[in-house]
């Protein structure tokens, strides 16, 4: 995923370059990817095109006075599907980048950036997928220089532990990253002594503060 | 890309052109007017409405009096012209009947009525009456009415910028 440089001033390129590393890692450790809110996002939004492009031809062919009744019942129809895929992507959705099952586990991830913020603000809600009542919601964040370089490539190692270490339920399928983390945390807690046993020194000190 | 991913964004394209048509669609049914927002394309007008002016049409008040300024298609012309009314007939239990003259011309509009047409039928000839304008800005249009490969260039313009990149 690092083959390709982005700007590192640019927080919409921040932002997806690490929406679709995390999808992509998360795939890479064979969870089972849901893409039912998507899918019916989708479907909304593309059934109101379907009628805006149903209206224009009717009315290229038909021409106003024979298109005048439908008309109404077409833009009152579109503007409720419009508000459906409005409330669905701020109300539903919510920034939701990924959401997958393995072993019974459901892991949801639903990322956000402020204005002027580089930093990467992290919904993480996780349950036992049999019930569904037992989830927990978690806030995580790290500012981008943990994962970018400062000329704008991405790396993914650092991105990785950060995540394997913060959620345990992804943690568990990459025991790797998970742990060296762990290791490194225990005995220093404080962000200097890290610095050499991970790849970016950057990194360091954020991902301690979050542990502590 | 995840092919989710890329027609998620081929929607975004989609809605902003789909949305842009409802909302003047929207404004069609609410006016009843098949073009609510005309643009002026000649100078017959002035100093009223300049060439490029833009404006805006209501077509439910159907008793249009002498002095209003109408929109209206010449019959088997698509040509939208806007014209001052300066006589009504009928009107009432009949049809109204209009004839409309340009401010800025020295005859009124029976040479430019379709062969054997003298007068306009409001419920049939008329688009709406002018209730605003906003100088200028319909000027762009002129442009790519003149200049019509400007249309492609512009539709394929907006549709890279959308493709390329997220907003």
């Amino acid at each position: 995923m690092a083959e390709s440089k982005i700007s590192p001033y640019s927080l919409n390129d921040l932002k997806n370059t690490t929406d679709d590393a995390m999808g992509n890692y998360l795939r890479g450790l064979k969870f089972k990817q849901d893409n039912s809110k998507l899918d019916f996002r989708l479907a909304v939004g593309y059934t109101s095109v379907i009628i805006a492009g149903a209206l224009f031809a009717a009315d290229y062919k038909l021409g106003w006075e024979a298109t005048k009744g439908w008309t109404a019942y077409a833009v009152a129809a579109y503007a409720l599907l419009n508000a459906t895929f409005t409330y669905w992507m701020w109300g539903v959705e919510k920034g939701l980048v990924f959401e997958g099952t393995k072993n019974g586990k459901k892991v949801t991830l639903a990322s956000k950036t402020k204005k002027h913020d580089p930093t990467y603000y992290l919904t993480v809600t996780t349950r036992a997928s049999s019930s569904s009542a037992n989830s927990s919601t978690r806030q995580l964040k790290a500012p981008f220089t943990t994962w970018f370089t400062a000329d704008g490539y991405f790396v993914a190692q650092p991105f990785q532990k950060w995540l394997a270490g913060s959620v345990n339920a992804i943690g568990e399928e990459d025991v790797k990253n998970a742990s060296v983390d762990e290791k490194v945390l225990a005995p220093s807690p404080n962000g200097a002594a890290m610095a050499t046993s991970v790849d970016t020194p950057t990194s360091s000190s954020k991902r301690n503060k979050k542990k502590g | 890309m995840q092919p989710r991913q890329l027609a998620a964004q081929i929607l975004n394209f989609a809605l902003v052109l789909s949305t842009a048509f409802m909302l003047w669609k929207g404004l069609s049914v609410v006016t009843d007017s098949s073009s609510p927002i005309v643009v002026v394309l000649s100078g017959s007008m002035e100093p009223a409405f300049q060439r490029g002016d833009l404006l805006f049409l209501w077509n439910r008040g159907m008793d249009t009096q002498v002095g209003e300024i109408v929109v209206y298609n010449v019959r088997g012309k698509d040509i939208p012209i806007v014209h001052r009314v300066v006589r009504r007939f009928g009107g009432g239990d009949s049809p109204l009947h209009l004839l409309t003259k340009g401010d800025n011309n020295a005859a009124d509009d029976t040479e430019l009525y379709a062969r054997g047409q003298s007068y306009l039928d409001r419920s049939q000839d008329v688009v709406g009456s002018v209730v605003g304008y906003v100088p200028f800005v319909g000027y762009v249009t002129i442009l790519l009415s003149e200049y019509p490969w400007l249309k492609k260039v512009m539709l394929g313009f907006m549709a890279l910028t959308v493709v390329m990149q997220r907003e």
